[in-house]
C-alpha cells in the first residue's frame, strides 16, 4: 500500500516540474505573501482562547530534544520526559490524555498515557505551532481539557518554484549529530515535498558523578547516563493538487525512534548492571531500551463553493511501540522463562495502534455571524504484546458534531459561541496472565491464571459550550474566554489490573469512571505600547469528576502480588493560576522581557484532599535580555540573547511524588544569517545549563530517583536554504 | 533565595490577586507529605542485611515501623537474586555466590493490615522456610505505606543456607 503512495507522489513530483515552466498570475503570488503575514496577529486577535504562535524560526533558535523540549521556554508551557530526546507537553500542569496535539489537521494518537516515551513527531517538519491554552474541547472533542497543540508544516511554495535547505545540527552534551534535507518543487497547480531527517545521540552527561536510587547509590562513569544513547529518522513526502476552488494535498510521514533507559533503573527499580558492557561505548543502545514507529498518511481537502469553505481531512496512523528489557521475573512470573511462550524473551511490553480518522469542516458567512460546522470522527484499534501486562487491547470508536459561530459585532469587538455533541465507544479486550498464581478462594489456596482484564463495553455521551469574546482597542486588547471540555475515560483507567513494577505498584483501573469534565475560564489581557508591551493571562478551572490513580494504604496479595494498590478514582479539583509576559524597548537594539507562570491545584474531595495534582510545574519566571544589532554586509539579523530562568520550589505534591527544590538556570542564544557568495547560512548558537547546574525538575520521569537534568550543552544549528529555480516578477 | 522568594510572592500574589486571594494564604488543614521509615538496622531486628537464613527453619521477621501520623500495610517478598539483578536499597553489599540457574527457588509474598490510627509498630512475623527449595543469594523485600498512601521500600540481600 506504502508503495502505491510513493509512485503517486513520484508522478506528481514530475508533473509539478514538468508544469513549472508554465507562466504564472502575479497577483495570486502577492495576495498569498501579504495573507500569510498578516494572518498570525489576526488569528491572535479573533481567538477568544489563549493562543500563541510560533515559528520554526523560534524553534531553531530554543531547539531542544524534543519539538516540545523547544516549547518549554514558553510560559505555561512545560514538559514531563524521560531521557534527552523523549519529552510530552504540559500545558499549565495537565498533560497526557488531556493535551491534544494535531498534526496536519489530524489528532495525533500514539501511547499518550504514558510518562516514559515522547511524542512521534520530527521537529525539523515542524514549520509552524499554534499553543491553545484552554478549553478547546468544542473544536477538537475528547481530550483537549487543557489545551492543544497543532502543528503544521511548511505553507505552499511560491508557483513555479524549486527549492529545498539542508539542515545540520550538533549538540555537546550527548555528542548528538543529525540533520534534515528537504526538497520541494511547485508549479501553478501541483506541489511536492519530500525530507528526509537523521540524528543520533551517545549517553547524555549530567552534573554528578554519584546517584541515588532510592539509598542504593550508583556510580556514573564520566558523567554519563549508562544507556541513554539513542537514534532518530524520519521520512516526509506531500504533495497534491492546488486548483483555485479545490486543493488536495497528501502528507506521508514515518518517523522512528530508538533509545535506550537508564540501565541502573528500569522504571524506579535499582538494578546491578554489567558496567564494563555499558561504560565500553557511549553510542550503544543495550537492554532496556524501546523501540517506536509512527506512519501516517493524512489527505487535506480544500474546496471553495458559493460562500461555503468545505475542508475534509482523513488520516490513517500506525503506532507501533516496543519495550526491550531482559526477562526479570516479578511475583508469580516464573523463575525461568519458558521455552513454550510465543513472545521474545526480552520483548517485555507492546503496543500496535491503528487509527483512522475524518473530519469535516464547513466555513460559511451569513450577515455578521462566521459559521463553523464539524464533524471528528475516528477509529481505533489497539493491540498489545510482550510478557508483562499494563493496559489490555481494545477498540475505541469517537465521533463528534459541532458549529461555532463567530459574530463581529463592530472592527472592535467580536463574540464567540460554540456547542458540540460527542459520542464515544470503548471496548476492551480480555486477558489472561501467562502464568498461574497463588491466590487464596473460598479459604482455600489455589494456583490457577489470573484473569486480568474482561470484556468489556462501555458508551459516553457529552455535551460541551464555549462562549466568549474579543476586545481590540489601539493599545489595549482583552479576551475572555468560559467553557466546558470533557475527556472519555481511557482505557488504562477502566481496565489497568496488574502490577506496574516500574512503580512497585499494583494498579486498577474502575470500569465505572465517568467521562471527565471541566470548566474553565480564561482571561487575557495586553497592553502595547511603543517601547513596551504587557500580556496578562489569568485561569480560573473546576473539575467536578478529575480521574487520578490513587496509591492507597493497601498491599494486595491475590491480584497485585503483594504490591501497593494505585486505585483509579474520580475526586472535585480546584485550580487556577496563569501567566504574565513583559517586554521592554530599551533602545533600539536591545529588548528585555520577563515571564512568569503560577499555578495552584488543590483535590477538595476523595482519599487525597487537600493534596495537589501530581505533575503540577512549580512557579518560575524567566528574564530575558537580547541584543539585536542593525544588519550589516554579510551578517543580516544577528542576535544575542541571555535567558535566566529562577524557579520556585515544589512543597506541594501528592503520593508518590517527592518534593523538589527550587533552582536557577542560565541560558544563552545567539546567531545570524550570514551570506555567502550568494548562498544564505542560518546560524544558531545555544548554551544550555552554562553554569553546569546540579537541578531536579520536578516534572521528569526520573524525577523520583533524583536522576538530576541534563548538564551543560551547547547546540549548533546550521541551514542551508536554497532556490534551484525562482519566478522572476 | 531572597530573589527566589520575591518571584514567587510577586508571581503568586500579583497575578492571583486578579482572581483569588487564597493562593496566598496557606492551607487550614495540615496534608501529610512524609513518608513512613522502616528500620531494619536496631538491635533485634531479623533479617538483617546479609543475613544467613536455613531451610527447614522457620525466621520471625522483625522490624520496627514507624510513621509521623498513621501506618497503612506492609509486605514481604522473598525472591531468588541467583542472577544479582540486585534490589539491595542498602548501601553495604554482601558476599555473593557465583552466578546460578534457579531450579526450585524459595517464593514469598505475602501482605499483612497494621491495626488502625497507630504510628509505630514492631513486626513480629513468623516466615516458614521450606526444607526442599535452592540455597544461594535471595532478596527479602519490605514494603511498607502509611495511611496517606506513601509507600518506603527496602530491599536486603539476604543468603538461604
Amino acid at each position: 500500500m506504502l508503495k502505491k503512495y510513493y509512485i503517486l507522489l513520484l508522478w506528481l513530483l514530475i508533473v509539478a516540474i514538468a508544469d513549472a515552466q508554465s507562466p504564472v498570475q502575479k497577483e495570486h503570488v502577492l495576495k498569498e505573501v501579504v495573507a500569510q503575514a498578516n494572518r498570525t496577529e489576526i488569528r491572535k486577535s479573533e481567538e477568544s482562547l489563549n493562543i500563541e504562535i510560533i515559528k520554526a524560526d523560534y524553534i531553531r533558535q530554543h531547539l531542544g530534544g524534543s519539538l516540545m523540549k523547544s516549547l518549554e521556554r514558553l510560559p505555561g508551557i512545560k514538559t514531563i520526559g524521560i531521557g534527552s530526546g523523549q519529552s510530552k507537553p504540559l500545558i499549565r500542569g495537565l498533560g497526557f490524555n488531556r493535551v491534544v496535539v494535531v498534526e496536519n489537521g489530524i489528532k495525533h494518537e500514539g501511547q499518550q498515557w504514558g510518562a516514559d516515551h515522547g511524542l512521534e513527531l520530527d521537529q525539523f517538519a515542524t514549520y509552524q505551532v499554534e499553543l491553545i491554552k484552554g478549553t478547546a474541547s468544542f473544536m477538537y472533542g475528547s481530550d483537549a481539557i487543557a489545551g492543544v497543540i497543532n502543528t503544521n508544516p511548511a505553507p505552499l511554495p511560491s508557483i513555479n518554484t524549486i527549492g529545498g535547505s539542508v539542515d545540520l545540527v550538533g549538540k555537546s552534551n550527548n555528542n548528538l549529530y543529525g540533520g534534515s534535507a528537504n526538497l520541494y518543487a511547485r508549479s501553478r497547480k501541483w506541489m511536492i515535498n519530500g525530507r528526509i531527517t537523521f540524528q543520533e545521540y551517545a549517553d547524555y552527561r549530567v552534573p554528578t558523578d554519584t546517584v541515588h536510587i532510592y539509598n542504593y547509590a550508583v556510580g556514573l562513569h564520566k558523567n554519563f547516563l549508562r544507556n541513554t544513547a539513542g537514534r532518530e529518522s524520519g521520512l516526509h513526502l506531500s504533495g497534491g493538487y492546488i486548483g483555485n476552488q479545490f486543493k488536495s494535498l497528501f502528507y506521508i510521514s514515518n518517523v522512528f525512534n530508538k533509545s535506550g533507559f537508564f540501565a541502573n533503573a528500569h522504571g524506579l527499580e535499582p538494578r546491578r548492571v554489567n558496567t564494563t558492557l555499558h561504560d565500553k561505548s557511549n553510542r550503544d543502545i543495550l537492554q532496556p531500551s524501546q523501540e517506536v514507529n509512527h506512519f501516517k498518511i493524512i489527505n487535506r481537502n480544500t474546496l471553495e463553493l458559493n460562500h461555503h469553505r468545505i475542508e475534509i481531512d482523513l488520516g490513517y496512523q500506525k503506532n507501533f511501540r516496543q519495550e526491550y528489557n531482559q526477562y526479570v521475573n516479578h511475583g508469580y512470573m516464573p523463575p525461568i522463562y519458558p521455552d513454550t511462550l510465543n513472545i521474545p524473551v526480552n520483548l517485555e511490553r507492546e503496543f500496535n495502534k491503528q487509527v483512522y480518522s475524518v473530519n469535516l469542516r464547513d466555513y460559511f458567512q451569513v450577515g455578521l455571524h462566521a459559521f463553523t460546522a464539524g464533524i471528528n470522527s475516528e477509529y481505533q484499534d489497539n493491540n498489545i504484546g510482550g510478557w508483562s501486562f499494563l493496559v489490555p487491547g481494545f477498540r475505541q470508536y469517537n465521533t463528534g458534531i459541532f458549529l461555532y459561530d463567530k459574530i463581529t459585532i463592530n472592527n472592535s469587538f467580536l463574540l464567540h459561541a460554540a456547542m458540540r455533541y460527542d459520542y464515544g465507544m470503548l471496548k476492551m479486550q480480555e486477558y489472561i496472565d501467562w502464568f498461574p498464581s497463588t491466590i487464596d478462594q473460598n479459604n482455600e489456596t489455589i494456583s490457577q491464571k489470573l484473569t486480568r482484564a474482561e470484556n468489556l463495553q462501555r458508551t459516553f455521551q457529552s455535551w460541551v459550550w464555549s462562549a466568549g469574546l474579543n476586545y481590540n482597542a489601539d493599545k489595549f486588547n482583552t479576551k475572555l474566554n468560559i467553557g466546558k471540555s470533557f475527556r472519555m475515560p481511557i482505557a488504562k483507567e477502566l481496565s489497568a489490573n496488574g502490577v506496574n513494577y516500574h512503580y512497585f505498584s499494583y494498579e486498577k483501573g474502575d470500569p465505572t469512571l465517568a467521562p471527565e469534565q471541566s470548566y474553565q475560564v480564561d482571561l487575557s489581557m495586553g497592553w502595547n505600547a511603543s517601547k513596551w508591551s504587557v500580556l496578562v493571562s489569568p485561569f480560573y478551572n473546576y473539575f467536578p469528576n478529575y480521574i487520578y490513580l490513587n496509591p492507597t494504604p493497601y498491599h494486595d496479595y491475590d491480584y497485585g502480588a503483594g504490591n501497593q494498590v494505585f486505585q483509579y478514582a474520580q475526586s472535585k479539583v480546584l485550580r487556577y493560576g496563569g501567566e504574565i509576559q513583559a517586554k521592554y524597548k530599551v533602545i533600539k537594539s536591545l529588548t528585555t522581557e520577563v515571564s512568569g507562570e503560577y499555578l495552584y491545584a488543590k483535590q477538595l474531595s476523595g482519599n487525597k484532599k487537600g493534596y495537589t495534582l501530581p505533575f503540577s510545574p512549580p512557579q518560575s519566571i524567566l528574564l530575558n535580555l537580547t541584543w539585536s544589532p542593525a544588519s550589516g554586509k554579510y551578517f543580516s539579523k544577528p542576535y544575542f540573547s541571555l535567558d535566566y530562568r529562577i524557579t520556585g520550589s515544589q512543597n506541594n505534591i501528592v503520593p508518590p511524588e517527592k518534593k523538589t527544590p527550587g533552582y536557577q538556570v542560565f541560558n544563552f542564544q545567539a546567531g545570524s544569517n550570514i551570506s555567502l557568495n550568494k548562498q544564505e547560512v542560518q546560524l544558531s548558537m545555544q548554551v544550555q545549563n552554562i553554569l553546569n547546574t546540579r537541578y531536579l525538575n520536578h516534572t521528569s520521569f526520573y524525577r523520583l530517583i533524583e536522576l538530576p537534568e541534563q548538564g551543560r550543552n551547547i547546540v549548533l544549528s546550521l541551514r542551508f536554504p536554497f532556490k534551484i529555480k525562482e519566478e522572476k516578477n | 533565595m531572597r530573589n527566589q522568594n520575591f518571584s514567587k510572592t510577586l508571581i503568586g500574589c500579583g497575578l492571583l490577586g486578579l482572581m483569588s486571594l487564597s493562593g496566598c494564604t496557606k492551607d487550614d488543614k495540615e496534608i501529610d507529605t512524609e513518608y513512613p521509615t522502616i528500620d531494619v538496622t536496631h538491635a533485634d531486628a531479623f533479617p538483617k542485611q546479609c543475613s544467613v537464613l536455613t531451610r527447614g527453619e522457620t525466621i520471625v521477621f522483625k522490624a520496627l515501623l514507624k510513621d509521623n501520623m498513621q501506618l497503612g500495610s506492609y509486605s514481604i517478598d522473598i525472591h531468588h537474586n541467583f542472577d544479582h539483578h540486585s534490589h539491595s536499597t542498602e548501601v553495604n553489599s554482601c558476599e555473593m555466590d557465583p552466578i546460578k540457574g534457579p531450579v526450585n527457588p524459595f517464593l514469598y509474598i505475602k501482605s499483612f493490615p497494621i491495626p488502625d490510627k497507630v504510628s509505630s509498630y514492631q513486626t513480629n512475623t513468623e516466615i516458614s522456610i521450606p526444607g526442599d527449595i535452592d540455597p544461594g543469594d535471595y532478596h527479602f523485600m519490605i514494603m511498607l505505606t502509611d495511611a496517606a498512601g506513601w509507600q518506603t521500600i527496602k530491599g536486603l540481600s539476604i543468603k538461604i543456607k
